[in-house]
């Protein structure tokens, strides 16, 4: 894909899951956004998968620790044929196979249920540890959030990861250094965040969250790691893309009661789009 | 043929999970640093390194660890003390595990009084309850060494989540090799018609002995045992109320939320009768030995003998 093929497709993403999003009244827009180019990056340029066949063994698996992110994954797997794009109408609504949260029972190409935070990178270094067992090549990446990061359970997997040598686990840190009530920075400092999982044991690269180059460099560069986990501390925007949100503390979870907000926040994306339901 | 009950139940466990691996290398065991506790450490992990993970003082992260085990269909079987299997890392069990519904089986050693010398930091009291209202989650207490292999080879076929708890001590034989297991069916130990007396796992012994001690006091225990408290064999105690109209039932447990809590919803909802619930009366645990906490609370052999009396002559006038 060109650069500018990329660059249309992140902001369709970001138009449709506006709008998806603002149909259910609520959403974590903020840490949405900040993952555009990362999920892509992913779904279209560096895993393996089959959307026909979601359970395909050999696929590489992709767990959203961050699990209030989900949108921004369920885009990514409607778009690559997993489920109807229409689904994406249906999150956060009664019935729905698209909650907030991640659910791998309800979404097909969803690995883990997350939501609770911590949790997901535990889950993928069992996932890890499992395809090391059988000898089995794919990889799995989990991405994390800063918030995330003040949760003890992110350290243990860290130390885990490190000991048990899950050279073929790739995590990522949206590092938009925002969380709920405010900065990381004021609600519980993270840095130096590279040093200290430079101090667990893993390899830990930065990168620009929304650089398209540096997104998948320094993927490959994760990926060719060996003999220790790798973590990529990306640096990204929360709301990014919409200036109704972009760099802005309260972007976490957005109300939209009305249609004055609806039309205010997709006025606010860069393009305007064909809705694909 | 193996003396199983000549062993302590935790390197029953350690065999058993030996044998299981033998037959179906998906078979994983996990540890907290208590490894030499449950007697993994030397039986599984001499004999199946590769399938032998500890996790270090990580409990909640050994639940996620073996929720993205069982995701790619490995059986993971995660043991600690009771405490830290279920109080500590109760969300993580609930999430990762349960509402996930990954094959996770959860094993809580040394549940209730059994931790004697740890004390009340250690003494788990309400892990039958809290796991009884996680939903997905099947939760056993194996009352001897025949039928705690009996579970752990149904755990180890069944796709359910599990919380099992493990006695670490040496038990009387109860069950005879080859013990069946069907968690929806209680097991009645004892055939009586005067008093109902209902136990699970530790308990299990010491209510026989109370049921044949009975005997001689012309009282009949109907003694139901149940290895598995959920799912709950409802009518096999339904049918012993009608008969007896009189329950007793004794736990290593809170009496709130857990056996005794089983027993009354079923009882108050199918054939009210009168229920007297043993067990620990809503209070922590401390050090201490296990006469003394059976005395001090009031759960001992004497204690449960001297429940049905009461109970069956109440009834009687």
């Amino acid at each position: 894909m060109t650069r500018e093929q990329l660059d249309s497709l992140a902001a369709e993403f970001r138009y449709v899951v506006t709008d998806a999003i603002c149909r259910s009244g609520v959403g974590h827009i903020g840490g949405v956004m900040s993952l555009v180019e990362i999920v892509i990056t992913l779904y279209y340029r560096i895993m393996k998968i089959k959307p026909q066949d979601p359970n395909w063994p050999q696929r590489d698996r992709l767990v959203l620790s961050k699990g209030h992110a989900g949108p921004v994954v369920y885009t990514a797997l409607a778009y690559k044929g997993f489920f109807p794009k229409d689904w994406l109408t249906t999150i956060n609504k009664n019935g729905t196979r698209l909650p907030s949260h991640m659910d791998q029972i309800l979404t097909p190409g969803v690995e883990i249920t997350a939501g609770s935070l911590g949790q997901g990178l535990s889950c993928a270094c069992g996932m890890a540890l499992a395809a090391k067992h059988d000898s089995r090549k794919h990889r799995v990446f989990c991405i994390i959030g800063d918030g995330e990061s003040d949760e003890g359970q992110i350290w243990e997997a860290a130390l885990f990861a490190a000991h048990n040598q899950l050279d073929n686990l790739i995590a990522i840190c949206d590092y938009n250094k925002m969380q709920i009530d405010g900065r990381t920075e004021e609600i519980i400092n993270l840095e130096p965040l590279v040093d200290k999982w430079r101090a667990f044991g893993w390899e830990t690269f930065e990168m620009n969250g929304h650089d398209w180059d540096a997104v998948y460099d320094t993927l490959q560069k994760a990926d060719g790691v060996t003999g220790r986990p790798a973590m990529i501390i990306a640096h990204t925007i929360k709301g990014k893309g919409n200036r109704e949100t972009e760099g802005l503390v309260d972007c976490h979870n957005v109300k939209i009661p009305d249609e004055t907000t609806y039309q205010r926040l997709m006025c606010g994306l860069e393009c305007k789009f064909d809705l694909p339901y | 043929m193996e003396n199983y009950h000549e062993m302590e139940m935790r390197v029953v466990y350690a065999q058993t999970l030996k044998d299981l691996i033998d037959r179906n290398p998906d078979v994983f065991c996990l540890e907290a640093d208590l490894g030499k506790a449950d007697a993994s450490i030397p039986v599984v992990s001499k004999s199946h390194p590769r399938n032998f993970i500890n996790c270090g003082v990580q409990e909640a992260n050994m639940i996620g660890v073996g929720a993205g085990l069982a995701r790619e269909g490995k059986i993971p079987f995660c043991a600690t003390f009771s405490a830290f299997a279920s109080r500590r890392c109760y969300d993580q069990i609930t999430i990762s595990v349960a509402y996930a519904n990954n094959n996770v089986k959860i094993v809580g050693n040394s549940p209730g009084i059994t931790q004697g010398p740890n004390g009340g930091t250690h003494m788990c009291f309400q892990d039958l309850a809290i796991m009884r209202a996680m939903p997905n989650m099947h939760v056993y207490s194996p009352a001897d060494a025949n039928e705690l292999r009996a579970v752990m080879f149904h755990m180890a076929e069944s796709k359910q989540p599990t919380y099992m708890q493990l006695v670490r001590l040496k038990m009387p034989k109860l069950f005879e090799e080859g013990a069946s297991f069907d968690p929806h069916q209680a097991k009645r130990l004892h055939a009586g018609q005067d008093i109902t007396l209902v136990a699970t796992g530790f308990m299990t012994r010491f209510a026989l002995d109370v049921a044949r001690q009975l005997e001689k006091e012309n009282i009949t225990v109907d003694l139901l045992h149940y290895p598995s408290v959920k799912p709950f064999d409802t009518k096999t105690l339904i049918d012993s109320a009608r008969k007896t109209s009189a329950v007793v039932t004794v736990e290593n447990q809170n009496i709130v939320g857990g056996l005794g809590s089983a027993v009354c919803e079923v009882l108050g909802e199918n054939h009210p009768v009168k229920v007297k619930r043993l067990g620990i009366p809503d209070q922590f645990g401390e050090v201490a030995d296990q006469d003394y906490l059976f005395n001090k609370h009031g759960f001992g052999p004497e204690h449960i003998a001297q429940a049905c009396r009461e109970l069956s002559r109440s009834k009687s006038k």
